[in-house]
């Protein structure tokens, strides 16, 4: 129970009134970076880093905790508001987040979102501090074939995302996924399909380019096409009756909370997993799992909540690899990490004895970020819908504004606007002939993970795919496997035995 | 339209006193926030070099205008040079090095990289050193207790070694030993050095080649040891590690330098004050103990000291890749 | 007849499908510069994955273009205009619009392109008053600026307006 008290210390520092005022101070700047499209916790944890000179170590990790965490909540606002993933971590949420708002239902999405974030990153710290150590040596075992097992379990649980046609949906897969190898080859060290040596190609296609030209520009021009400019973007209305069937709605997504937060926790602990591939996971088993499942995609809370629960969840989780072997899951990470070595901590297996106030503190902070990101969440709902009172002649050219610094923002690079501008052409065009454009979206966030870890176990295997499906060496990698071939082909077969059972039945 | 029309003379009238008013000569001082462009991705060790920089300039006020570090990861560093490349002349650009800046004019021509005229060397401020590392409890590497066991197990049996990526320093390492010593290794990239450390304690790999940094943790835990420093003498941070020179390998020493560069084409003033501004840094009292306790090898050098050094070692890696194939 | 009337849906489908799979064949191409191969003496090529991913999306692209012929996908069959004028006059202006801005933003630099890109947009797309519009397009890059090089600390593109903002700067870090 020592963790127990040690947990209570780290959350009291946290109420120390420097630390409260940054923890405030980081949530807010968190939101804002994290609603803006192309922006992320990284920014808003990269300029800290200087500012964590002067102040103390644990406020500048309390600081970028809450930067961290409020980023995660803004990325859901994004997704709602405007239709835009403001990380990668938050396309998931856009699936169902932006056809509530569209159907007037924002306040309903936005709520779902915070608490659903809450009760995932509850969940996250109390099974943290539980399992914690123990859970450190699996993630240290969990490595090249495990990990691409774990992708293949991630696209399974999607099969069922595309639209009616077939081959549309397969071309749109195998695009994002064709995209994801442009730049350098990891493995050769060679640069791959730089077009017309444009140096530009050199860092590949960041997803974010992706995304935001089909969900900002492409989404604008469809709507514009729609409503020839003259109409807002969606129908609203804020009164108490609102709020009451907002968290009404809660009460039928208790299973897509229990996913997401489980679900996500133990994606996140993963290295090299994090919070992405959890909150994809979550919301495609929620999908399958779920009564209604055909109607996941027209805007129902539970498919807000399930990718919002697990990527708190697993931004959480993700912080055990991070301290205990060095890993960082994700850019902002890798800024933490860095900012842990500059201010002479050394992450690796012996940081929780030997920095047990830092540790506890840290997800203490963690904690208590969390609880204001909610309060502050539910209390500027009523601020944040009134992006939605904005008349649409207004609001697109701010949102191509905010599409093009966002386009440009993540690597400074013009090349990634003009990339970004065709991309939202093309997918408005594809949008127009029944080509699903979000598996494109997910192959391209999970392409790069997938093909580095299938590549360094096949350097491992001398070439064989028998590694995946060694139940004696690799049994986790195995075991996971055969349940993303079965997640494959049930969508198949479902049918099938379907009919047969009804058939038995009625005879 | 007639608003466009004022906007557009007031713009060029605006830039007619801006133009007016920088055109003097004066000593440089930096007029915008200076991008520091890093070769690298987030967390790497230049990144990690570059932001403590960064932190350090910024306590102190040691300048003017603050210091913005850009990750240009692409192409293993390519994308940054082709960028420090095209902004010759640029006096707020600075590039900070690894070693790829070394090995990928060579690697990849395409790129049209001439490393001695595109970039404007100020000074190498650290030098980090490579070791070579097994898990205390590697199943492949039982019983391996000097480097000198290490080179007989390795000889007879395919190892693997986890490493930063293909063509980066550790693989050319691994290709220089290959010639030194005669045995090969079956080479596992990953991606930033943490995921190589973790990759060999977690038993995936049975040996790396890591910087001092990135093995520290496990290092202090004893989940991994350390068999050799590839340099002339032990280092204080591992003092039970013999150096290369002890063990009768001379041969055997590399280097990983940060330095930093501007563009091609810069004034002397602003060479000199960038210079100038690096040297406050380099004798920063936090800047000398952070680098010190992390195992790295303070090393300033700058003018024609570090122009030799740098033909010497471009010489010696183009030699590495040339003997790589 | 105008020109929007003519390009039906049916043809749009045909025409996407050709060129989608004309990109394909490209990608297959330029794949084939790192090596495709996967055998027992060699491992993966760099080239293997993104070799075959296009041959897939051009198998995909063939059996749209089958099922057109066949005239078994709803496209296929669909006479409507693919786009109506008035809604193409609004799609047009506004890529065209996005084009010259970010050329403009590679010489003008992004803060005076943001000006001139939302001073016209607001005029043709919304009846707002030209006060409303001036103070609007003013105010959005003065928060741009202060968000990104302010407080963010991410430097724009500020092509050859930079010198403008050498005294912003030096105000802001004096």
């Amino acid at each position: 129970m020592d963790v127990f008290i040690l947990l209570l210390e780290g959350i009291f520092v946290s109420f120390e009134p420097l630390n409260l005022g940054l923890l405030v101070f980081g949530c807010l700047i968190g939101l804002f970076v994290g609603a803006m499209p192309g922006l992320g916790s990284v920014n808003g944890v990269a300029i800290l880093i200087p500012i964590t000179f002067i102040i103390p170590p644990t406020a500048a990790i309390i600081f970028l905790a809450a930067v961290y965490y409020g980023a995660m909540y803004g990325g859901a606002i994004s997704s709602v508001m405007l239709g835009i993933p403001g990380a990668s971590t938050a396309v998931a949420t856009v699936f169902d987040g932006r056809p509530l708002a569209v159907k007037g239902e924002a306040m309903t999405a936005l709520t779902a979102a915070a608490v659903g974030s809450f009760v995932g990153g509850t969940v996250s710290v109390i099974l943290f501090t539980l399992f914690a150590p123990p859970l450190a040596e699996v993630a240290l075992r969990f490595n090249a074939p495990e990990t691409f097992a774990l992708m293949v379990m991630a696209f399974a649980t999607f099969v069922g995302l595309g639209g009616d046609d077939v081959p549309k949906t397969i071309f749109s897969i195998l695009i994002g996924l064709a995209l994801s190898t442009i730049g350098l080859d990891l493995i050769t060290g060679k640069p791959r399909l730089i077009f017309f040596n444009i140096p530009g190609f050199l860092h590949g296609i960041n997803f974010l380019v992706l995304a935001i030209g089909i969900y900002g520009i492409g989404e604008m021009l469809w709507t514009l096409e729609e409503t020839k400019g003259k109409v807002q973007m969606s129908k609203l209305s804020v009164n108490m009756k609102e709020v009451g069937r907002a968290f009404g709605a809660l009460k039928k997504t208790i299973m897509a909370m229990n996913i997401g937060s489980f679900l996500g926790f133990f994606v996140g602990i993963l290295p090299a997993a994090g919070a992405t591939p959890a909150s994809l996971m979550s919301y495609g088993i929620t999908k399958q799992l779920s009564k209604n499942s055909k109607e996941f995609g027209s805007g129902v809370p539970a498919g807000v909540v399930a990718p919002e629960c697990a990527n708190n969840s697993a931004s959480t989780g993700s912080m055990l690899p991070m301290l205990t072997l060095g890993i960082p899951g994700s850019p902002t990470t890798a800024i933490l990490l860095g900012g842990m070595i500059l201010w002479g901590l050394t992450p690796g297996p012996l940081l929780f004895t030997q920095e047990p106030e830092f540790v506890w503190g840290l997800i203490g902070s963690l904690y208590i970020a969390n609880f204001f990101t909610l309060v502050l969440n539910i209390a500027l709902i009523p601020a944040f819908l009134m992006v939605l009172r904005i008349p649409f002649a207004i609001l697109a050219p701010v949102i191509f504004v905010l599409c093009v610094t966002g386009g440009y923002a993540p690597t400074q690079s013009l090349h990634d606007v003009w990339l970004m501008l065709l991309f939202g052409f093309a997918g408005y065009i594809l949008r127009k002939l029944d080509y699903p454009v979000a598996p494109a979206v997910l192959s391209i966030v999970l392409g790069p993970l997938a093909e580095k870890a299938l590549r360094q176990s096949l350097i491992l295997s001398d070439g064989s795919m028998g590694i995946f499906f060694d139940m004696a060496e690799k049994p986790i990698a195995a075991i996971i496997m055969y349940i993303a071939i079965v997640l494959l082909i049930m969508p198949a077969f479902g049918p099938l035995y379907r009919k047969f059972f009804k058939k038995a039945q009625t005879t | 339209m007639s608003i466009i029309k004022k906007l557009a003379l007031v713009i060029v009238s605006l830039s007619l006193v801006a133009v007016s008013s920088v055109s003097s000569a004066k000593p440089f001082s930096p007029k915008k926030p200076i991008e520091l462009i890093i070769p690298a991705g987030q967390g790497g060790g230049a990144d990690e070099i570059a932001r403590l920089v960064q932190g350090v300039i910024e306590k102190n006020d040691y300048a003017s205008k603050p210091v913005i570090p850009i990750n240009k990861k692409g192409g293993s560093g390519g994308e940054a040079m082709t960028y420090v490349k095209k902004k010759a002349g640029d006096e707020h650009t600075l590039i900070i090095t690894l070693n790829n800046v070394l090995t990928t004019p060579v690697n990849q021509p395409e790129l049209g990289i001439d490393f001695f005229n595109d970039f404007t060397p100020l000074a190498r401020l650290i030098t980090d050193t490579f070791l070579v590392w097994i898990a205390t409890e590697g199943k492949n590497t039982q019983g391996v207790e000097t480097f000198d066991d290490f080179i007989a197990l390795a000889k007879g049996n395919g190892l693997v070694m986890g490493g930063t990526g293909s063509m980066s320093e550790d693989e050319l390492l691994l290709g220089m030993m290959r010639g030194q010593f005669g045995f090969d290794a079956k080479y596992v990239p990953y991606d930033g050095g943490g995921a190589v450390a973790k990759g060999l304690v977690g038993g995936e790999s049975d040996f790396t080649l890591n910087n001092p940094s990135e093995q520290m943790g496990f290092y202090q835990s004893g989940d991994s040891k350390a068999l050799v420093m590839m340099t002339p003498e032990r280092n204080p941070a591992f003092p039970e590690v013999p150096s290369s020179y002890e063990l009768g390998y001379p041969d055997l020493e590399y280097y990983m330098m940060r330095a930093f560069m501007a563009p091609a084409g810069v004034d002397a003033e602003v060479e000199k004050y960038y210079t100038g501004l690096l040297h406050t840094v380099y004798h920063d009292d936090e800047f000398q103990t952070f680098n010190i306790d992390d195992g790295k090898l303070m090393s300033w050098l700058e003018g024609f000291g570090l122009k030799d050094f740098l033909a010497i070692e471009y010489a010696k890696h183009g030699e590495i890749i040339k003997n790589f194939d | 007849m105008s020109v929007t009337n003519k390009i039906t849906v049916k043809r749009a489908e045909i025409a996407v499908a050709v060129i989608l799979a004309l990109c394909s064949i490209a990608l297959m191409i330029k794949s084939v510069e790192n090596r495709i191969t996967w055998n027992a003496e060699e491992n993966m090529g760099a080239g293997f994955l993104p070799f075959y991913l296009s041959l897939g999306m051009l198998i995909c692209t063939v059996l749209t273009i089958i099922k057109f012929v066949l005239k078994r996908s709803p496209q296929s069959k669909d006479d409507s205009p693919f786009i109506e004028a008035e809604a193409f006059k609004y799609i047009a202006v506004t890529i065209i619009s996005l084009v010259i801005l970010v050329l403009a933003i590679g010489y003008l630099g992004i803060y005076f392109s943001l000006i001139f890109f939302l001073a016209f947009y607001l005029r043709y797309f919304s009846s707002k008053s030209v006060l409303f519009i001036s103070v609007f397009s003013l105010i959005t890059p003065v928060l741009t600026f202060l968000f990104f090089e302010w407080l963010l600390k991410i430097p724009l593109p500020q092509g050859i307006s930079e010198p403008l903002f050498y005294p912003v700067y030096d105000f802001m870090y004096s």
